[in-house]
């Protein structure tokens, strides 16, 4: 966790040379993951920053272009267009080519029977195909709402429904931390905190009873303050806590065990 | 019990699930990402109708970015001709990545500029010599039919804002500014070039286009 502030310093440093089209392929894919796994608020200081370079004309020269390269641009682009088509062309003849060799051949009507007959067949199976995994995934995605649902409901039972005001709010970061043990199931612990309105909400699964943990934060200039502090009266524990929406862009959250001192990875 | 709560924590925010989380992120704090492509964002709207080539969407990209690429095509290949060549191209490959322009990662503008930097980066690379410096007489060809003494005067001229930029510029920041964004060098054949590391010749850039920018709206204030 204390490689926050690094992170966030090589990612805004890749961002401008994302601007400028000076990434190589493999490391504009590196940009692009690390984005997507930023908070909000990182990714909108990006987006707002590349537009600010994209927009910034002031050392670019004054010239206008002239009025004619407006059709030249769409004549362009209409001919690519067309180069793409008859380029596609000859997939989409190929079934055609096919038909005109047959009709060249001539074909008895015993053998034009047994063709419509046969494609009939096929449709019939594609389409039983289609319908049985369509069906499957239907059922999947009803099976996974329904277990959804029914966690929720039993997470509600044992935390309290606080957690949902949570849940699949766009403006809440989340911070995932996991014992180190050599256990099967290790306990984990998530810390949600919404940079919008503020406050923010601890979960932790399988843990310890009678464990006591502090959650911590490290701000930009580096100070470290205690978010919360909470003792596990039972293997799943939901608590929410006070922070203000100011603190929570740019802090860096850590679990640490308040007896061991250890801290959470 | 952990089973399902695993899944219900672990699927993808897309689909609605309780704390959205980014599985396998470094395990460090993470955004939910930002929900289904909108729709009705009009710029997304534009681009779905370049990407099927209506002529209407490429023409109302151009009226809105046409300006703005040929200014910078201009600054990379200096005569209007082989500029006015690149921006054909560049529409052209705004059409074919239309589909790809994602609102929620940038702006319309950004994406444009991107495609359009890549361009004429690759423009630069495809020259076999590239020229050791930059200097603007040696690094902008100039066509047949043009007088190549008045031409060059022309071209000091409209890129003297960012020759005076460059050379305000300490010289590591000069040096790898000139290499990568105007000579087409990639980023490691400068590292090996200046024997410097990679991670070092990646902040320099960074900090010397910041710099310049910095420069550029100082400058043109002042005006």
């Amino acid at each position: 966790m204390t490689n926050e502030t690094h992170n966030y310093k090589q990612l805004i440093e890749l961002a401008v040379l994302d601007a400028y089209g000076l990434l190589e392929p493999i490391e504009s894919d590196l940009f692009n993951r690390s984005f997507h796994d930023a908070p909000a608020s990182v990714q909108d200081e990006i987006i707002r920053m590349q537009q600010d370079f994209a927009i910034d004309e002031s050392l670019l020269p004054a010239d206008l272009p002239p009025a004619s390269l407006k059709q030249l641009v769409l004549n362009s682009v209409a001919k690519a267009a067309d180069k793409e088509a008859q380029r596609l062309a000859p997939l989409a003849l190929i079934g055609a080519r096919a038909s005109a060799a047959r009709s060249q051949h001539g074909a008895s009507h015993t053998t034009y029977f047994w063709r419509v007959a046969a494609l009939i067949l096929f449709g019939v199976s594609v389409a039983l195909g289609v319908i049985v995994v369509d069906t499957k995934r239907e059922v999947a995605k009803i099976t996974n709402v329904a277990l959804n649902n029914s966690a929720t409901a039993t997470l509600e039972d044992v935390v309290g429904a606080e957690f949902k005001s949570f849940i699949g709010d766009p403006y809440c970061q989340i911070s995932h931390f996991i014992e180190e043990t050599t256990e099967t199931q290790p306990a984990y612990i998530r810390v949600a905190m919404n940079e919008r309105y503020g406050g923010g909400y601890i979960l932790g699964l399988d843990l310890t009873v009678g464990s006591e943990f502090v959650i911590q934060g490290t701000t930009k200039d580096g100070a470290v303050i205690e978010l919360a502090r909470f003792t596990a009266d039972g293997p799943i524990v939901g608590r929410t806590f006070d922070i203000s929406k100011h603190m929570v862009k740019g802090l860096t959250v850590a679990v640490v065990n308040a007896k061991t001192k250890k801290k959470w990875s | 019990m952990r089973q399902f709560i695993g899944t219900l924590l672990d699927v993808h925010p897309e689909t609605g699930s309780l704390f959205g989380f980014c599985k396998g992120a470094g395990l460090r704090g993470c955004n939910t990402w930002r929900l289904a492509l909108p729709d009705k964002e009009p710029d997304y709207r534009l681009m779905r109708r370049v990407a099927i080539g209506e002529e209407e969407a490429i023409a109302e990209l151009y009226d809105r970015f046409g300006a703005l690429v040929f200014k910078l095509s201009i600054q990379f290949l200096s005569n209007n001709a082989e500029a006015e060549d690149a921006v054909q191209e560049v529409f052209v490959r705004l059409w074919k990545t239309a589909d790809r322009f994602d609102p929620r990662k940038a702006k319309l503008v950004t994406w444009v500029m991107l495609i359009t930097r890549r361009h004429l980066i690759d423009c630069i690379r495809r020259k076999t010599v590239r020229p050791k410096s930059f200097e603007l007489s040696e690094q902008h060809q100039v066509s047949a039919t043009e007088d190549p003494k008045q031409s060059n005067m022309l071209l000091q001229e409209r890129n003297a804002a960012i020759l005076g930029a460059l050379q305000a510029l300490p010289e590591m920041q000069r040096t790898v500014i000139e290499r990568a964004y105007f000579q087409g060098f990639t980023l490691r054949e400068v590292s090996l070039q200046i024997d410097a590391p990679l991670g070092t010749v990646k902040s320099a850039l960074s900090r010397g286009l910041l710099r310049l920018r910095e420069y550029g709206l100082k400058d043109s204030s002042a005006l």
